[in-house]
């Protein structure tokens, strides 16, 4: 089973949705690190989930 | 997190699945034999439960902000992909998918194999189908049971209900489950998975949640309100759909 094949069984056919998943992680680390309340840093990492979702939803399908 | 939660999530996600496989299951038992058709399915039950039972302990080894990272990744990834699909079909840009086609299209392609190699091709049939729509099950109960064993029980017991009822309704009515929600299951199962993965990889990232577990029903809040707004934004109209 090729790599390639596992990310698509777990991610399914959006690149979108789990390009997003990545950018909130790396929001959430680089707010917290700079002392940004953790209500502040809950709401942009949900947000940026969410964003990713409807960029999904919109990405054109194979 | 409450014991009946991860009980509902895993029946439902668990009923999505089985509804799938017992299709192509049924499918092999008319087709060919329903000995052959019953072996291909225990063989593929036996693999998914000793992943569960060797993985699921296995994963409480590991420091738990770490697990919660890693897990609330694979929940998130896995909530994402099968909430953004049944929005898809909500909204009339993929279509709805019908088990009694993919029951007739099982079929026909079954019954067209050689007789020699007929029976293999079918158990192979029916053990791949089990076992490719119970892997991701069993990643979700295995994930939501990481936390402990008393959450690893719940998980299965939620599993282990929605097959045993989804196997029952499919003896008792000798067809393929055509009639159950698969899509609105789908997207419950795609809000739920989105949720407590968001939650999780915020608490192993250091967030700490407003209200503890109860930001749960905020999240799933906020992910439906958003689902639903996306539901309307990308509606097909019915005229370009026909």
């Amino acid at each position: 089973m090729s790599i390639a094949a596992i990310w698509e069984f777990l991610a399914g056919d959006s690149k979108r949705g789990p390009l997003a998943v990545l950018v909130a992680i790396v929001v959430a680390v680089v707010l917290l690190r700079s002392g940004v309340a953790s209500p502040i840093v809950a709401a942009a990492f949900a947000g940026t989930i969410a964003l990713g979702l409807a960029a999904s939803v919109f990405e054109p399908q194979a | 997190v409450n014991g009946w939660t991860l009980a509902g999530t895993t029946f439902l996600a668990s009923a999505v699945e089985a509804v799938e496989a017992l299709t192509i299951v049924m499918a092999v038992g008319v087709a060919r034999s329903w000995s052959v058709a019953l072996r291909g399915t225990i063989a593929a039950l036996i693999v998914l439960a000793l992943i569960v039972a060797i993985f699921g302990p296995l994963l409480r080894f590991i420091p738990i902000d770490q697990l919660k990272l890693v897990v609330g990744i694979v929940l998130t990834l896995f909530g994402l992909a099968w909430l953004r699909k049944a929005i898809l079909r909500y909204s009339g840009r993929k279509a709805l998918k019908s088990e009694e086609a993919a029951y007739q299209r099982e079929l026909s392609s079954l019954r067209s194999v050689e007789d020699v190699q007929a029976d293999r091709v079918a158990m192979v049939t029916a053990f791949k189908s089990v076992l490719l729509e119970g892997l991701e099950v069993a990643i979700i109960v295995v994930t939501f049971g990481a936390a402990s064993t008393l959450a690893l029980e719940w998980s299965l017991v939620g599993a282990v209900g929605a097959v045993l009822l989804v196997a029952l309704v499919g003896i008792a009515i000798k067809r393929p489950v055509s009639r159950v929600p698969e899509n609105t299951m789908k997207f419950v199962v795609g809000i739920m998975l989105t949720s407590f993965g968001t939650f999780w990889t915020g608490e192993g990232l250091g967030i700490a949640w407003i209200g503890a577990d109860l930001s749960l029903l905020i999240l799933a809040a906020f992910y439906l309100a958003v689902s639903a707004i996306l539901i309307a934004a990308a509606r097909v109209p019915q005229a370009v759909r026909a």
